[in-house]
């Protein structure tokens, strides 16, 4: 009976992420910025801005690597909009590939 | 190298001829300065810039319109510097002991105790206020575990707090690091600093430092306003409950000159005008009321050392309490309905300046404050007015005795002046007491790990003489995850024997004195240890404290021996107060922030010659708070609930012994729990709030004894236990725009 028991909620487990995955794929888009922050009160203000621009999920920027990356809802917003809102707060907005996001972070981890 | 930052020195006058900037940076190491190479240097808002040379210095152009230039290295705190003339710069950057951090919108952390401070201390900071949405600092501490806050008495809508379980009278309260709101508003001093205005309150528990006085007994409580040079344009906020209480609050700040001048300016209104009276006693649940507040504060800091700091406040307060239909028109007699009717005007004003030597390691500050208070107020039949004229002063040097700050002195001298006149029973109370004071105290800081204070202090009183208060203070965190501090010291206090209890007037028994003005006097000892780890990737953090205070004498108000009169007596004998804390605080799902708190009261004094518990003391107090924040904290949850423990109600034995008609028991009261939640739904400038206060409406039964007569002699609104006041359902909306 445990056994079942462990089984059933692993599955449940799996299910939910599974699921997770799955809803972040289809509805999420992923857009990645270079930008130049440089300082930890100017990547608040782009935090506290970008996070109310419309469908915005989720957001990782780093003042240090001057990385921005946003998850939004497609078609509430675009790549260019958001691209927009970052140069309206007066910084740079280079788009990049989440590659090379990736790159960038994992490049800015190691030299720590 | 050396001759080489000599150089540069020598040549600096014509470098700046140039125009550019330029200095060297320093790491702030164990063994002292060291040069730091390879630290970006940029102007602020840009990517331009440089990096600093194998020997720390740097030189980099003038950009127009920047004055700023950033400093960042791996590993150290960023440091951000303001350019001015064209000397040379000096930048010490601290190290950043958490190092994995890459912050990713970390969530705001409400309240935490500090491991750095020496004294115990919790922080409370604007992300903690707005978890409680009402409405003043006497409201704030709804999801404090440390501060307890309850009606003084069921007419008047004062509220007391209780820090260790002891009377607030014992905490020594502070704005911005000088004394404030004693002597006339310590009653209802806490309900005079709106909760929109305040930035964040520090609660620190046992002796606190001699730099701020003698006072001190249980702890410290101070309140940090908003300040002008901060960020924020402009901030409105309305407020509004089914109970009928309205309230505007606004301050903007405005830059008169960069931000080398600035100025903000505070509104505050509020309106209670329903009468409510829910237990159908024939008294409202809380008085009706009308508050109006403005303040002004200028800062100037000249960015090379000196900052100077002014303003004041206006506080106009009129409440009106007792059975519904009183006013404040009326002339008090038995053929009106009871009120109680407190008129209040005051101002406070402040000014604070300091300097700091170029080498950061000698500074010198001058602390001052003044205020007014004016009261005229009638309870029953019972007429109080009195007034306050109050100065104080302090002047503190800072001097590092070595390099890497490792033994740090503070010294000072300080005056109060503080002139009372009062009028109860058409008796004239007069007073002014003058205490000048020296004090001194060392720090020995050999590493973060270990900070070791220890400070004496000298009073000269005009009325109870010459006093010495000596305080010490250690911690240490002998393993990464544990701290311990300890303190002890001693405090005292004038305790106002009139002004500070005239709560009790809305009583039948007069009030009993010998002396208008008593001081008291205690040692306290606290102990704590802090624990902190990492549960399943998020910080878990787990103190235990303990805390005695014992005193040598008291002011003991003995409601208990005569059915006569209420006694306030000075007492030598014995009294004291023992409070255990645990607390809890952990993140059991990302951004859930959960915190847990118990805390055990065992205090007892000498009341008509035995030592009894307290009375209208819980015996323990459970806290459980739950704060819940969706990504990028768009919404927040809270949920609070509070246990209280039950105590003793006092009472004269033989009068009540016989009694019948009172149903349930008489001399004790049981514990309760209250409950608190709240919404919050946060926009890019505003936010909106919906909360309940006492979601299952719990009040006392019968707060006001008596009340078919109220000018009988069994009248009493005083033994208050509990909430006078159920569910409270209030919406409010904050409006916020930031400088950039």
């Amino acid at each position: 009976m445990k056994k079942l028991i462990l089984l059933f909620t692993m599955a449940m487990f799996i299910g939910f992420a599974g699921n997770e995955t799955f809803a972040q794929k289809k509805e999420n888009k992923v857009v990645c910025f270079k930008s130049n922050m440089d300082c930890a009160d100017c990547e608040k203000t782009v935090t506290e801005y970008l996070k109310f621009e419309k469908g915005v999920k989720d957001l990782k920027i780093d003042h240090v690597s001057n990385t921005i990356l946003v998850e939004y809802k497609d078609g509430k917003n675009s790549d260019e909009e958001l691209a927009a809102a970052i140069e309206k707060k007066g910084y740079k907005a280079d788009k990049i590939t989440q590659k090379e996001y990736e790159e960038i972070v994992a490049k800015n981890k190691k030299e720590e | 190298m050396k001759k080489y930052i000599l150089l540069l020195f020598i040549l600096f006058p014509f470098l700046t001829k140039a125009q550019s900037v330029s200095g060297v940076v320093f790491s702030d190491e164990a063994n002292g300065k060291q040069p730091l190479p390879g630290v970006n240097v940029v102007w602020e808002g840009t990517s331009e810039g440089t990096a600093s040379m194998p020997d720390g210095s740097f030189t980099l152009k003038n950009k127009p319109g920047r004055n700023k230039l950033v400093f960042s290295f791996v590993g150290y705190e960023s440091q951000t510097v303001r350019v001015s003339d064209n000397d040379p710069l000096e930048v010490v950057l601290q190290p950043n002991l958490e190092l994995e951090e890459v912050t990713v919108i970390q969530k705001d952390r409400g309240t935490y105790l500090s491991v750095i401070n020496p004294i115990q201390t919790e922080n409370i900071s604007g992300a903690e206020l707005h978890k409680a949405a009402c409405c003043n600092l006497a409201e704030s501490f709804e999801t404090n575990p440390s501060v307890d806050v309850s009606y003084s008495d069921a007419v008047t809508g004062a509220k007391q707090i209780k820090l260790l379980g002891l009377d607030g009278t014992y905490s020594q309260l502070q704005v911005e690091n000088m004394p404030a709101l004693r002597g006339l508003a310590t009653t209802f001093g806490l309900t005079y600093i709106p909760g929109p205005w305040l930035e964040s309150i520090q609660v620190s528990k046992g002796a606190a430092s001699v730099l701020n006085g003698y006072e001190s007994i249980a702890g410290q409580i101070n309140a940090e306003l908003k300040k002008p040079d901060s960020e924020e344009k402009l901030f409105l906020n309305v407020f509004g409950n089914d109970e009928g209480r309205y309230e505007f609050n606004g301050n903007t700040n405005i830059k008169v000159k960069g931000d080398t001048l600035t100025t903000g300016i505070f509104v505050h209104a509020s309106d209670v005008s329903k009468e409510n009276d829910h237990n159908h006693d024939g008294f409202l649940d809380s008085p009706l009321s009308s508050t109006f507040e403005v303040a002004n504060r200028w800062k100037y800091n000249n960015h090379r050392g000196g900052m100077a700091q002014a303003g004041f406040t206006l506080l106009w307060n009129d409440r009106m309490g007792g059975q519904v239909g009183a006013n404040s028109d009326m002339i008090p007699s038995e053929d009106n309905p009871y009120g109680v009717n407190i008129e209040t005007n005051r101002v406070d004003a402040f000014f604070k300046s300091g300097i700091v030597s170029q080498d950061n390691h000698r500074a010198l500050a001058i602390l001052t404050n003044f205020a007014r208070h004016e009261t005229k107020s009638y309870y029953g039949l019972s007429r109080y007015d009195a007034d306050e004229t109050r100065f104080y002063g302090n002047l503190v040097y800072t001097q590092d005795l070595d390099i890497a700050a490792i033994h740090v002195l503070n010294s000072g001298a300080s005056f109060i002046y503080d002139d009372f006149n009062e009028m109860l029973y058409n008796q004239d109370v007069q007073r002014t007491e003058k205490v000048p004071g020296i004090f001194t105290e060392y720090t020995f800081k050999p590493s973060d790990r270990l900070t070791l204070m220890a400070g004496i202090r000298a009073d000269f009183h005009n009325i109870f003489g010459n006093f010495v208060t000596p305080r010490m203070h250690f911690r240490y965190q002998f393993a990464d995850h544990y701290t311990i501090r300890t303190s002890a010291g001693k405090g005292y206090r004038t305790a106002n024997v009139i002004s500070e209890n005239t709560f009790l007037l809305a009583n039948s028994r007069p009030i009993s004195w010998t002396e208008d003005a008593v001081q008291e006097e205690a040692w306290n000892f606290g102990f704590a240890f802090i624990q902190n780890y990492k549960l399943l990737d998020r910080d878990l953090s787990i103190n235990a404290e303990f805390f005695r205070t014992e005193f040598q004498q008291k002011l003991v108000v003995d409601r208990e021996t005569s059915s006569e009169f209420i006694y306030l007596l000075p007492s030598t004998e014995k009294a004291y107060a023992n409070s255990l804390q645990f607390d809890v605080r952990w993140q059991p799902v990302k951004r859930l922030d959960m915190l847990l708190a118990y805390r055990v009261n065992d205090i007892k004094e000498t009341i008509g010659g035995e030592l009894k518990d307290a009375p209208l003391t819980s015996d323990y107090k459970g806290l459980v708070n739950f704060n819940y924040t969706t990504n990028l904290k768009k919404w927040m949850f809270d949920y609070t609930i509070q246990f209280n423990g039950g105590g003793r109600i006092p009472r004269v034995y033989e009068e009540w012994m016989n009694r019948a008609d009172i149903a349930g028991d008489i001399f004790e009261f049981s514990p309760y729990t209250i409950m608190n939640a709240q919404v919050t739904k946060y926009f890019r400038y505003w936010n909106i709030y919906l909360g309940v206060e006492n979601l299952t409406d719990f009040t006392q039964s019968n707060p006001i004894e008596g009340a078919d007569d109220p000018f009988g002699e069994n009248f009493s609104a005083t033994n208050i236990w509990g909430p006078t006041m159920g569910r409270k359902i209030y919406l409010g909306l904050r409006f916020n725009l930031n400088y950039e």
